[in-house]
């Protein structure tokens, strides 16, 4: 366990939670609706709630579930529904205000390991072992990849929505729908597990089963790959500006600059309280704080560009499994143990020089 | 708070299609042992097994960037594990099934390469099961038939009601040649007793030697020695014709008269006996020393001289037992001399086996750099043939014991227990292909102290 004295740090520097709310099983992933009145979650046992967010407290239902096993939820930017997976091979399409469901699509043969929408079009794109369908607002496939050689890890929107990429054993394809002959390959041995694409579409950057990050410029498909991560790497996340890319993959949340020409040769910015290994490392979206989460529970507030001290903590009720910011400087936490909770940094406002 | 330290067994099941695999899954599915148990079944895998959890699996090997197949892992493991390992209901044993054309290499390492499955799960063990009847038709050809049982923990040599006794010692002996340290059990319909293929600690360090003693005790490439007390004179071996045409023989100098003495001198024989012979024919001179003699059996009355240039301890070393050529030594004037010790050994079935295993059992102290640099190099030489390795070590100035184990380049050891008086030796054993018995020796023996 850190060295840290819990005591002190809940008198000075604790992060209070908003509410929290126990679902039953692991957390396997949530997503806050665009206006962040509502959490939809999905469990590794296959149940999906939805919260409703009430300030300091939260109310929540089961809508319905995945035969098997859920992966993941998404919203669509209007709010208007979001789509989760599962291992019964459907995307499942829900209505975000009566919580209907609306369809069930056959995405895949078993596991549909992720749904995203387009971050500003009405479409979402699934991916289910080898293949990568896109969906339009009739929920139709209007586009679908040819095999790829290896089960797709994980795949992202464009910023523009215009492109999707998806990341496998053997680097990270380009899919640009209706403009491309083929998708475009960044080859690359070794296995991609999670990508994020810079705020400002420049790079796609994964983390790697290698223990390694790579950087791949888009326009130009000229590559960098970072080294030094005691374990392999699935937290990646962009601030807003693009120029900082923040890394797990140990117990060091690493910020590596990529202004200019890029990381290559650069030594990241090293941030150290953390003393196992990091769950969850995210931006916020709207703002320059850093949450971090590892598995002895505890989350921790950075306020990264300015120093290296965590600004704010508290110790979970277990492992965090995701944690989801939404603008207005609130946060969710899905944990391990089954529970769901959220906070806000304006509560910790008071105590903390920002 | 959930933060347990408590891994979940996970057991290999390697062999090919039609070997009894699925058998042997339904068996320990419906044995009443009370474990919660998880299949994860390759996509060809035989139907037939009920259980709550069989989920399909699609083989799918990741390589890492440098090339190395050493670093190979299993990326539809890891997916499916790593789910497995967030569910509310917790196994007690995950069993996974690979295809019969499956390399078990990749399968062990990913539970040595990535962090996650490291840290969720244990490998108890490989147990590979063999078709009695059908495995001579492929072990010839087939890489893979091989690694299955270089990788082994435990082998099954079923459906043994298909082929003769003497087809099965014959088989049993042959597998055992490839790999030493596995426990071999026969078998009809893949029926055996549970503790037998579960929970072998195959992989764990604490059980890294609680192995069969036969693994210990290598089988020579010679059936008997025999010490002589020699005065300075010209010694005949006197042999008739027998079963072979020809027999490998090494005749060298003992410390003194002792059972000890004659037992210090069978590892540099077995030294001897993997290099090249010199033919010789009736009447030649056997000088004692390093030389691998093969000598004619062919003829009526077969004859070797025996120069001893000083009075001391010699003894012979013959391939075969010399009563099968009624063979015995004499004086120059024609008098029988008795061997003043005699031993027999246990007869190594000779294949040429491409896959092997190689036993050291040296007394002595190590330099522990030494014994580093050379195991360094010999990993990243012949990591990619070397399958499996395991062993005790004694280092110098190191009052515990070191015990270790391997998977090609993956190397895990640490200091054990300390040793009990008069207990200190070196036993190690690698399994793999291409091994050159002498090289490992010679470059083991050169980290001695």
């Amino acid at each position: 366990m850190p060295d840290l004295d819990i005591s002190e740090l809940k008198k000075k520097w604790l992060l209070p939670e908003s509410w929290s709310v126990v679902l039953g099983d692991y957390i396997i992933d949530l997503a806050w609706s665009p206006g962040a009145s509502q959490l939809a979650v999905v469990t590794v046992e296959g149940s999906i709630f939805l919260i409703n967010d009430q300030g300091d407290s939260a109310q929540f239902q089961r809508i319905g579930e995945h035969a098997g096993g859920a992966n993941s939820v998404c919203w669509r930017s209007d709010g208007a529904e979001f789509v989760t997976t599962g291992h019964d091979g459907l995307a499942k399409v829900w209505d975000g205000n009566s919580a209907q469901k609306l369809c069930s699509l056959k995405a895949g043969d078993s596991w549909v390991s992720k749904a995203v929408y387009s971050p500003c079009r009405n479409v979402f794109a699934t991916a289910a072992g080898k293949h990568l369908k896109l969906w339009n607002e009739q929920y139709e496939v209007f586009y679908e990849s040819a095999s790829h050689s290896s089960t797709i890890a994980d795949i992202g929107w464009n910023p523009n929505g215009s492109a999707v990429a998806a990341a496998a054993y053997n680097g990270v394809t380009l899919h640009v729908p209706g403009k491309q002959r083929q998708p475009r390959k960044y080859s690359w041995k070794g296995s991609s597990l999670v990508l994020a694409w810079s705020p400002d579409s420049k790079y796609i950057a994964t983390g790697e089963q290698d223990s390694t990050v790579h950087f791949w410029h888009v326009k130009t498909g000229e590559d960098a790959q970072m080294w030094g991560f005691p374990t392999k790497v699935q937290e990646l996340s962009w601030d807003t500006s693009g120029r900082w890319l923040a890394t797990g993959g140990g117990a060091s949340v690493c910020l590596w600059d990529c202004s200019g020409k890029g990381p290559e040769g650069r030594k990241p910015r090293v941030y150290d309280a953390h003393t196992n290994k990091l769950t969850q490392v995210a931006f916020q979206p709207d703002g320059k704080l850093l949450a971090s989460t590892d598995n002895d529970g505890f989350l921790f507030l950075w306020d990264p560009l300015k120093h290296a001290n965590v600004v704010s903590a508290n110790l979970l009720s277990s492992t965090a499994s995701c944690l989801r910011w939404c603008n207005g400087g609130k946060f969710a936490v899905g944990q391990q143990n089954g529970e769901v909770a959220s906070f806000n940094i304006r509560s910790a406002f008071k105590h903390i020089n920002l | 708070m959930s933060f347990e330290n408590n891994t979940v067994p996970v057991t290999v099941l390697t062999g090919f299609l039609g070997s009894g695999k699925t058998t042997l899954l339904n068996r320990i599915l419906s044995e009443n042992h009370g474990k919660r148990i998880a299949v994860i079944e390759n996509e060809f895998g035989e139907i037939g097994v009920d259980n709550d959890l069989v989920i399909g699996a699609e083989e799918e090997i990741f390589e890492m960037n440098n090339g190395c197949i050493c670093c190979t892992v299993r990326g539809d493991l890891i997916r499916i594990l790593g789910n497995l390992m967030k569910r509310r209901d917790k196994f007690d044993h995950i069993m996974i099934e690979t295809t019969g054309m499956a390399d078990p290499g990749p399968v062990a390492q990913t539970f040595f390469m990535d962090d996650e499955m490291r840290e969720a799960l244990r490998l108890d063990g490989v147990v590979t099961l063999v078709d009695a009847k059908h495995v001579l038709l492929h072990i010839e050809d087939s890489d893979e038939v091989k690694e299955q049982i270089a990788f082994a923990d435990v082998i099954l040599l079923n459906k043994i009601d298909l082929v003769s006794s003497t087809e099965l010692d014959h088989l049993e002996a042959r597998i055992h040649s490839m790999n030493s340290a596995a426990k071999i059990y026969r078998t009809r319909d893949a029926a055996v007793k549970m503790d037998r293929v579960l929970n072998l600690g195959g992989f764990d360090l604490d059980r890294a030697l609680e192995v069969d003693p036969k693994f210990m005790e290598p089988e020579y490439p010679f059936e008997w020695s025999g010490l002589f007390e020699f005065q300075k004179d010209d010694y005949r071996l006197v042999l008739q014709p027998g079963p072979d045409p020809a027999m490998n023989l090494n005749f060298r100098l003992a410390s003194e008269a002792s059972e000890s003495a004659m037992r210090d001198t069978v590892e540099k024989a077995v030294l001897v006996f993997s290099d090249e012979e010199v033919a010789l024919q009736t009447g030649a001179t056997i000088e004692p020393g390093e030389q691998l003699s093969q000598i004619n059996l062919e003829g009526d009355q077969l004859e070797y001289i025996l120069p001893v240039p000083a009075a001391g301890s010699y003894v012979l070393f013959t391939e075969h037992h010399p009563d099968e050529f009624k063979a015995f030594v004499t004086d120059s004037q024609g008098n029988r001399i008795e061997s003043l010790f005699n031993r027999e050994y246990k007869p190594d079935h000779e294949h040429d086996e491409e896959v092997t295993s190689v036993g050291i059992n040296t007394p002595g102290d190590l330099n522990p750099e030494k014994f580093q640099d050379w195991l360094r190099e010999l990993l990243a030489n012949q990591g990619p043939d070397i399958f499996r390795m395991k062993g005790v070590l004694s280092f110098h100035g190191d009052e515990e014991r070191f015990v270790f184990q391997g998977v090609h380049m993956l190397f895990d050891g640490r200091r054990d227990r300390p040793w009990h008086v008069g207990e200190r030796s070196n036993s190690l054993i690698f399994i793999g292909r291409n091994l050159d018995r002498k090289a490992l020796n010679a470059g083991f023996n050169a980290c001695l102290i």
